[in-house]
C-alpha cells in the first residue's frame, strides 16, 4: 500500500504538533467533589459517583469525585485528596471544590498542613489508584479557585462526642468537637475562599446537637465558627439563642468565623437536612446549584 | 492508489497542514475560553453568590435570571481576585493576628458546655455539663487538666458527683488497650470536680494516639458520662538546642529557633507575635522538611505587616507560645509533637522599624494565582457585557465590601 511510503518522522512530528497543541490548549478546569463519613464510591476512581447521586447530573466542570473511605482517620485519608489535587489542580490546570460533611475536615487539614509544600505538576490522567503521573516541573501548592462546603464538619460533631456513632471507628475520634477544633488551624487556607452551606432541617439529634442543625451537624460547625464548641447558633427570630449572621460577619454574641470562611447559604426555612439520600439532596443540592453555577 | 493516499512526493504539504492544525487548535482554541458555550448544560437553579437567600429559578429560560448570574460571576471573581490581592501583601507564613484568632493562646483550656448525657443514650437537657481540658495534644513529658460541672438551664449549680474515670488507649481500629488508667478526681473549693492526667507516669507512657477519659458522675439524680480525648506523643523527634536569635532579613523581622531533629520529616511549627504591650500582633508559622540534625526554625514576621499595622506596634516585639509537631504523612497518628514553649521565648532587640523592609511579599504562587484570578474577572466581565451591553460593571479597582475578611 502506498500510504506506508509517508515518512515515518511525518508521523512523528505530526504527533508532537498535536501534543504541543494541546498543552498549549491544556489549561483546563476541573471541579473536585470531597465526600463526607461513609464513603461509597471507590477511592481513586474519580469517575465513581454513587455517593452523592447520578453521575449524570450537573455539578461544574469536568467534575470528579475525589473518594475515600468515610471511616479512617482523617490523616490516613488526606493522601487521596492529595492525589486528587496533584492530579487536577497542578500546571496549568485549576480547580473548583465541592466538600461535603467530614469532606471538610479533610481538605482543611490537607491544606493547612500541605497546601505550601512542593508539588509535582502531572498530566491529568490518573491511573487506578488516583495516581497521576508527573508531567515535569514542580509548583507550589496547588491551583484553586475557591471552595464550596455542604454540612462542613470541620468543627466536629456532638454526635461523635456523645457516643451516638460507633467509637470504633477512627473518623468519629476525628470528629470530636475538641479534636476536630485542635487537629489543625482552621484559618490557614492559604487565602482560599471556603462558601459554607449550612441546613437546619435537623430534628432526631436535636437534644445533642446546640442551635440549629441539619441533624448532624450544628450550626457552629457547618457555619464555620471558630473557637471552642457547643455554641448554640441559630436562625434569626429564635429569642433564646444567637443568630448565624451570613457573609464574614461575627455573629450575634460576638463569636467569629475562620478566616477565609464566609456563609453563602442559611437555611432560614429549615428545609435541607444533611443527607443526600444517593441522590444529590438535602443541603448537598443546594451547594450542587451553586457549582452549576459557578464552576465554569 | 486511493482517493485517500498520500504521496510520498507530496508530505511536505501534509506536514505544512498538521502543524498550520495544531497551531490553530493550540492557539485558537481554550476548553475554559468564557467566548465558547459551556461544557455543562445549563444550570438548573440559581443561587445568589453572597445572598442570604436561594431562588430557585430556571436560568436557562429566564433572561432576568441569566443576567442576574452573571452579574453574580462579576461580583465573584471580583472578590477572589480583589481579597486575593488585598492579603497576600503578606505571605502565608507571616499572617496579621487578627485572622487567626482562635490560634493565638493555643494554652488556654478547650471549654465546651453540653447537655447531660445520660446511660442509654438519652440526654437531659436540663442539666449542662460544663467540661474544659487544657490541652488536646499532649507532647511527651506533658499533663493534662480536666475539669467539669454541672448547671441548670439558668446557669446555677447542681451537685454532681465523680463515681469513675478511667483513661484508656484507643487502638488503630477503635478497640480499646489495656491496661487502664484510674483518674482521680477531686472536687475544689467551689462546685468543679478536677484531675491531672499525666500518662508519662503510668501504663500509658508509651502510647501513641488517643487517650480517651470515660468520667462517670451523678447529677440531678442520674447517672451521666462525658469523654475528654487527648491525643498522646510518646516521644520528642526533635529538641530544641539553643538560644533564639534575631536578625533583619531581606524581607522579614526573622526569629530563628535552633531545632536539633532526631526524626527527619515535615515539621509545622508556629508562633506567635505581641507587641510590648501584649496586643497580638502576628502569627508566624514555618512548615518545612527537615533532616537529621541541627536546623533553624525561622519564625518570620512580615516587615510590611510590621509597617502597615494600626497604630504602629510598639517595640520590642515579643515572641511567645511556639509550638510545632513532625507531621507523619498518611500515618495514623498522624504527628509527634516537640516540647511546648509557653510563654515569652525572645524579646525583640529591634527599636525602630526604620531598617525593616516595608515591601509586599512576592513569589511565583502569588504571581500565578492573581493572573488567573484577573483572567476569570476579566472573562467575567465580558460574558456580563457580551449579554447586556448596557450593563453597568462594578469598578475594576480593589476596594470596598467585598474585602472584608
Amino acid at each position: 500500500m502506498k500510504h506506508r511510503r509517508i515518512p515515518y518522522a511525518l508521523y512523528i512530528f505530526c504527533t508532537l504538533c498535536l501534543l504541543l497543541a494541546s498543552t498549549v490548549a491544556g489549561a483546563t478546569n476541573y471541579t473536585l467533589w470531597i465526600n463526607g463519613r461513609s464513603g461509597g464510591g471507590t477511592p481513586g476512581n474519580y469517575s465513581d459517583f454513587r455517593y452523592w447521586g447520578p453521575a449524570a447530573t450537573p455539578a461544574g466542570i469536568n467534575k470528579q469525585a475525589v473518594n475515600w473511605d468515610g471511616r479512617s482517620s482523617i490523616a490516613s485519608q488526606s493522601g487521596r485528596v492529595r492525589d486528587a489535587l496533584d492530579c487536577f489542580c497542578t500546571g496549568q490546570n485549576w480547580c473548583y471544590i465541592a466538600a461535603y460533611s467530614a469532606g471538610d475536615l479533610l481538605l482543611g487539614y490537607t491544606l493547612a498542613n500541605y497546601g505550601g509544600s512542593a508539588r509535582a505538576v502531572t498530566n491529568a490522567s490518573a491511573n487506578a489508584n488516583g495516581v497521576c503521573a508527573a508531567s515535569g516541573g514542580v509548583q507550589t501548592g496547588w491551583n484553586l479557585k475557591w471552595v464550596r462546603v455542604a454540612a462542613g464538619a470541620a468543627g466536629g460533631s456532638e454526635l461523635a462526642n456523645a457516643g451516638a456513632w460507633t467509637t470504633s471507628e477512627p473518623l468519629v475520634q476525628d470528629l470530636k468537637t475538641s479534636t476536630a477544633r485542635a487537629m489543625y488551624n482552621h484559618n490557614d487556607t492559604r487565602n482560599v475562599w471556603f462558601y459554607r452551606y449550612a441546613g437546619a432541617r435537623g430534628t432526631a439529634y436535636s437534644f445533642l446537637l446546640p442551635g440549629q442543625d441539619d441533624e448532624v451537624v450544628a450550626y457552629h460547625s457547618s457555619g464555620g465558627v471558630a473557637g471552642n464548641a457547643g455554641r448554640s447558633l441559630c436562625n434569626p427570630g429564635d429569642w433564646l439563642c444567637d443568630d448565624l449572621r451570613l457573609g464574614t460577619a461575627p455573629n450575634q454574641g460576638g463569636s467569629v468565623k475562620w478566616s477565609w470562611h464566609s456563609v453563602v447559604f442559611r437555611d432560614d426555612g429549615e428545609r435541607f437536612n444533611h443527607y443526600g439520600d444517593g441522590n444529590w439532596a438535602g443541603i448537598i443540592g443546594v451547594m450542587r446549584d451553586a457549582m452549576v453555577d459557578t464552576a465554569n | 492508489m486511493t482517493r485517500w493516499s498520500i504521496r510520498p512526493t507530496r508530505w511536505p504539504v501534509w506536514l505544512a497542514l498538521c502543524v498550520a492544525a495544531a497551531l490553530v487548535v493550540g492557539l485558537v482554541w481554550h476548553p475554559d475560553d468564557p467566548a465558547l458555550p459551556r461544557a455543562a448544560p445549563a444550570p438548573p437553579a440559581g443561587l445568589h453568590f453572597l445572598g442570604p437567600v436561594p431562588v430557585m429559578r430556571s436560568a436557562g429560560e429566564d433572561r432576568t435570571a441569566r443576567r442576574r448570574q452573571l452579574a453574580e460571576q462579576v461580583q465573584l471573581t471580583q472578590h477572589t481576585y480583589c481579597s486575593y490581592l488585598q492579603h497576600t501583601r503578606y505571605p502565608h507564613t507571616s499572617r496579621p493576628a487578627a485572622q487567626h484568632p482562635d490560634q493565638l493562646y493555643p494554652n488556654q483550656p478547650v471549654r465546651e458546655s453540653n447537655p447531660m448525657r445520660v446511660d442509654g443514650g438519652d440526654s437531659d437537657s436540663g442539666v449542662l455539663v460544663q467540661t474544659a481540658q487544657s490541652r488536646v495534644y499532649l507532647a511527651a513529658g506533658e499533663t493534662v487538666e480536666f475539669s467539669l460541672r454541672a448547671v441548670d438551664a439558668r446557669g446555677a449549680a447542681v451537685p454532681l458527683v465523680v463515681t469513675r474515670a478511667l483513661a484508656q488507649g484507643m487502638g488503630a481500629t477503635g478497640s480499646r488497650f489495656a491496661p487502664r488508667v484510674t483518674l482521680a478526681f477531686l472536687q475544689d473549693d467551689g462546685d468543679h470536680w478536677r484531675a491531672t492526667f499525666a500518662p508519662r507516669a503510668g501504663a500509658l507512657a508509651g502510647f501513641h494516639g488517643t487517650i480517651r477519659s470515660e468520667v462517670r458522675f451523678s447529677a440531678a439524680g442520674r447517672t451521666g458520662v462525658v469523654l475528654f480525648d487527648v491525643i498522646h506523643s510518646p516521644e520528642l523527634p526533635a529538641i530544641w538546642a539553643g538560644a533564639p536569635l534575631e536578625a533583619i532579613g531581606p524581607d522579614a523581622l526573622e526569629f530563628t529557633l535552633p531545632l536539633d531533629v532526631r526524626l527527619a520529616g515535615r515539621y509545622v511549627v508556629s508562633g506567635r507575635i505581641d507587641d510590648a504591650l501584649g496586643h497580638p500582633l502576628a502569627l508566624a508559622s514555618f512548615n518545612e522538611l527537615l533532616g537529621l540534625g541541627m536546623h533553624a526554625v525561622v519564625l518570620r514576621v512580615h516587615g510590611k505587616l510590621l509597617h502597615d499595622a494600626d497604630p504602629a506596634p510598639s517595640l520590642p516585639l515579643v515572641l511567645r507560645d511556639v509550638e510545632g509537631y513532625l507531621l507523619r504523612e498518611d500515618t495514623e497518628p498522624d504527628r509527634l509533637l516537640l516540647a511546648r514553649r509557653e510563654g515569652p521565648v525572645l524579646v525583640s532587640r529591634t527599636l525602630s522599624l526604620a531598617g525593616v523592609p516595608a515591601h509586599a511579599w512576592q513569589s511565583e504562587e502569588r504571581s500565578r494565582y492573581l493572573a488567573e484570578y484577573a483572567k476569570d474577572r476579566a472573562a467575567a466581565r465580558e460574558r456580563l457585557l457580551a449579554f447586556d451591553p448596557a450593563a453597568r460593571l462594578p469598578p475594576a479597582g480593589c476596594s470596598g465590601p467585598a474585602l472584608v475578611q
